[in-house]
């Protein structure tokens, strides 16, 4: 018992208006994530690649001001092409795209891993704990709730894409001195902060939905492993049976007609006469025939963070930085091996943006049937 | 309280009515509840959950017009929430959270700024008696304290109408005892409006000055706890001294008829009688009367007369 008894006192400050109500679910939910040790150990190796990134911008930006200090780290640089190194002003976007689009890459791992660790509690436990009335009798819109609860996973996702990304362009442009480097970076970084936003959104709402799925958090984690990895598994297996396929095919009819025109996309019809190096050519034309096919192969859709990848690609061009890099190259043979190696996927971004948006729909069509308001709830 | 039920009304409902597929929820409601107490009583499905959910703005009526504090339920249904306290039937909780987080949590979606709302948590924590538990997590609390801290939640941000719905449900006795008291006083010292719904009716008694009966979403009875309980001027309650079969003899005789209530004689007696005819009879027969008071209808009658006619 209490020594003193405290009475009831009543309160005279203001309540605040409606239009930021969401942020106090979302403060709430952030600040309850971060007791999770775990998590805060997952942020700190996260942030590993944008150490990375912060440091190749400011290299790149030292490497275009010519500075002595870089007179040690080129030696590390000669995997590039020595074009590239003697102008680096010239290729300085093309560079910023790929490093970003390679950052983004691993980004996107640890969004997923972060998805899984911050995302599955967040609203089956308020429908484990029968919490939604105690949201919903106060001055609070389901929207306000959906946005406060996908705003904790829009935190946590965005401190390890969209805050790199903005700190490594501050960087880059620092270290760079140059206003052009700070004017072409400029729509490189949003470009990278929308690709931030788009993974924000497609799998912060994806999450959130199979959240208001299910009471236990052992099968909302699987379900969302299956979404990622599952996924991508089954389209990795499904596009490689593919390109078995393809293959048999292709040498089938080489070693049935020793000597064939094959058409070649690039360079028009070449032949391919039987004798030596028959095969490594045959080889070679075929790469070429596949990179034609996949410009028309769907299966990559069925990976979930694949399609947020292509988008991703598309929104930082990377594509085109490897076609810009792969000019470089003095052999065409070379030129389309580096675009095989390095570039792609190379079907249409919109098919993967198309295959997001219909799992948006899907998601929030979830959420309005699993969260309802109190007017249909006992 | 007198004042307070003097007071304009501060739910004003004309007409309502609410359709679940072929249920009727609300059947051509019209109430108005005026500040102070009020008690919500009606059996399972009469339609009193749907009532407050519909003040909450929770639920849009498919006739009918309503006000809260003069504010739409159609239209200013936030507004009206800013300045109602909720204590939900069920078990309800914010996971993973302290009680005092809980409190200042639940403030904060009212509204209030962080650090206010963190105070007023505290001081409405030791007020329901939970504040030596307050760094407890939440899910370890006992049902008592749940319900006390369903209501720190409701109180946290000091609407002017708290509403409790089914608040004593499952508790024992002590933890009962304690929410009618803290109800009580909010609503007889506070100046705070409250709309109490139970199936408990001495709780309901308890606390309110006022009821409202609800059967098939209609309105069968409203008024003064007070005036409902009528006092019948023609029967009376009688405890004597003696053994009660023999006067109940004697007074049967006399025309009166008698019930058995224990050791209390519930007695009618003839028209153009007084209870002096009772007096009489026990000098008359020697016997000692030790209470005697007019017979007043209980709430639990009111509330099963008032179901049964509906």
């Amino acid at each position: 018992m209490p020594i003193v008894e405290q009475g009831y006192q009543h309160w005279s400050g203001r309540l605040s208006g409606h239009t930021w109500r969401w942020l106090t679910v979302a403060r709430q939910g952030v600040r309850i994530q971060f007791r999770n040790r775990f998590l805060r150990y997952l942020l700190f190796a996260a942030w590993t690649p944008a150490f990375l990134l912060v440091c190749a911008l400011s290299i790149w930006g030292l490497l275009e001001r010519k500075s002595k200090a870089m007179s040690t780290i080129i030696a590390f640089l000669r995997f590039m092409n020595p074009h590239v190194i003697r102008q680096p002003q010239y290729y300085s976007s093309e560079i910023w795209i790929l490093v970003y689009g390679y950052f983004m890459h691993v980004e996107l791992m640890f969004s997923m891993i972060l998805v899984l660790v911050v995302g599955p509690g967040l609203i089956s436990q308020d429908l484990r704990v029968n919490a939604l009335p105690l949201y919903f009798s106060r001055p609070l819109r389901r929207i306000d709730y959906f946005v406060g609860k996908w705003a904790v996973i829009g935190f946590f996702i965005g401190m390890v894409t969209i805050l790199p990304t903005i700190v490594a362009y501050l960087f880059g442009a620092l270290f760079s001195l140059n206003w052009t480097t700070v004017i072409n970076g400029l729509p490189i970084a949003l470009s990278a902060i929308a690709y931030g936003l788009v993974i924000c959104i497609c799998a912060g709402t994806l999450m959130l939905a199979l959240s208001g799925l299910s009471r236990n958090l052992r099968y909302i984690a699987l379900l969302w492993l299956g979404v990622w990895f599952i996924s991508s598994v089954m389209s990795a297996v499904l596009a490689e049976s593919h390109n078995g396929a393809l293959r048999s095919e292709y040498f089938h009819k080489v070693s049935q007609h020793p000597v064939v025109r094959l058409a070649n996309p690039n360079t028009g019809a070449v032949p391919v006469v039987q004798g030596p190096g028959y095969w490594r050519k045959a080889w070679r034309h075929f790469e070429v025939y596949q990179w034609r096919a996949d410009h028309h192969d769907w299966r990559p859709l069925l990976s979930f963070t694949g399609d947020l990848s292509r988008v991703g690609d598309h929104l930082l061009g990377t594509n085109d930085a490897w076609k810009k890099l792969a000019a470089l190259e003095p052999a065409q043979r070379q030129r389309i091996r580096l675009l095989i190696h390095f570039g792609g996927p190379w079907y249409p971004w919109y098919w993967s943006a198309a295959v997001l948006v219909g799992l948006w729909v899907i998601s929030v069509g979830i959420l309005r049937w699993s969260v309802r308001s109190l007017d249909r709830l006992k | 309280m007198d004042e307070q039920n003097d007071g304009l009304p501060i739910i004003e409902l004309d007409g309502i009515s609410k359709i679940f597929g072929s249920v009727t929820a609300l059947d051509n409601l019209s109430i108005k509840i005026r500040p102070g107490a009020t008690g919500l009583l009606g059996p399972n499905g009469s339609g009193k959950t749907t009532l407050i959910r519909t003040i909450l703005g929770l639920i849009k009526p498919h006739s009918g017009r309503g006000k809260v504090f003069g504010l739409d339920i159609r239209t200013r249904q936030l507004d009206i929430r800013r300045q109602i306290g909720f204590a939900p039937e069920d078990d309800a909780l914010f996971p993973g959270v302290h009680g005092i987080e809980s409190v200042a949590y639940a403030g904060e979606l009212c509204g209030m700024p962080h650090s206010e709302a963190m105070q007023r948590a505290h001081e409405v924590l030791d007020y329901v008696g939970l504040g030596e538990v307050r760094y407890r997590k939440v899910e370890s609390y006992s049902s008592g304290m749940k319900q006390r801290l369903k209501l720190a939640a409701a109180i946290v941000h000091d609407p002017r109408l708290l509403i409790m719905d089914e608040p004593t449900n499952g508790m024992d006795p002590a933890g009962r005892e304690h929410i009618l008291k803290l109800a009580n006083d909010l609503a007889a010292n506070k100046g705070m409006s409250l709309i109490f719904s139970s199936h408990l009716l001495p709780d309901v008694e308890a606390v309110c000055r006022r009821i409202l009966v609800l059967s098939g979403g209609k309105l069968l009875i409203e008024g003064d706890i007070s005036e409902l309980k009528k006092v019948h001027p023609s029967s009376f309650d009688l405890r004597l001294k003696e053994s009660t079969a023999t006067f109940a003899e004697h007074i049967r005789a006399a025309g009166c008829e008698v019930e058995f209530l224990g050791e209390i004689l519930r007695v009618k007696i003839p028209a153009g009688q007084t209870r002096e005819l009772l007096w009489r009879q026990a000098v008359v027969h020697g016997v000692q009367i030790r209470h005697l008071r007019p017979q007043q209808s209980t709430l639990e009658e009111v509330f099963l007369g008032a179901v049964e006619h509906a």
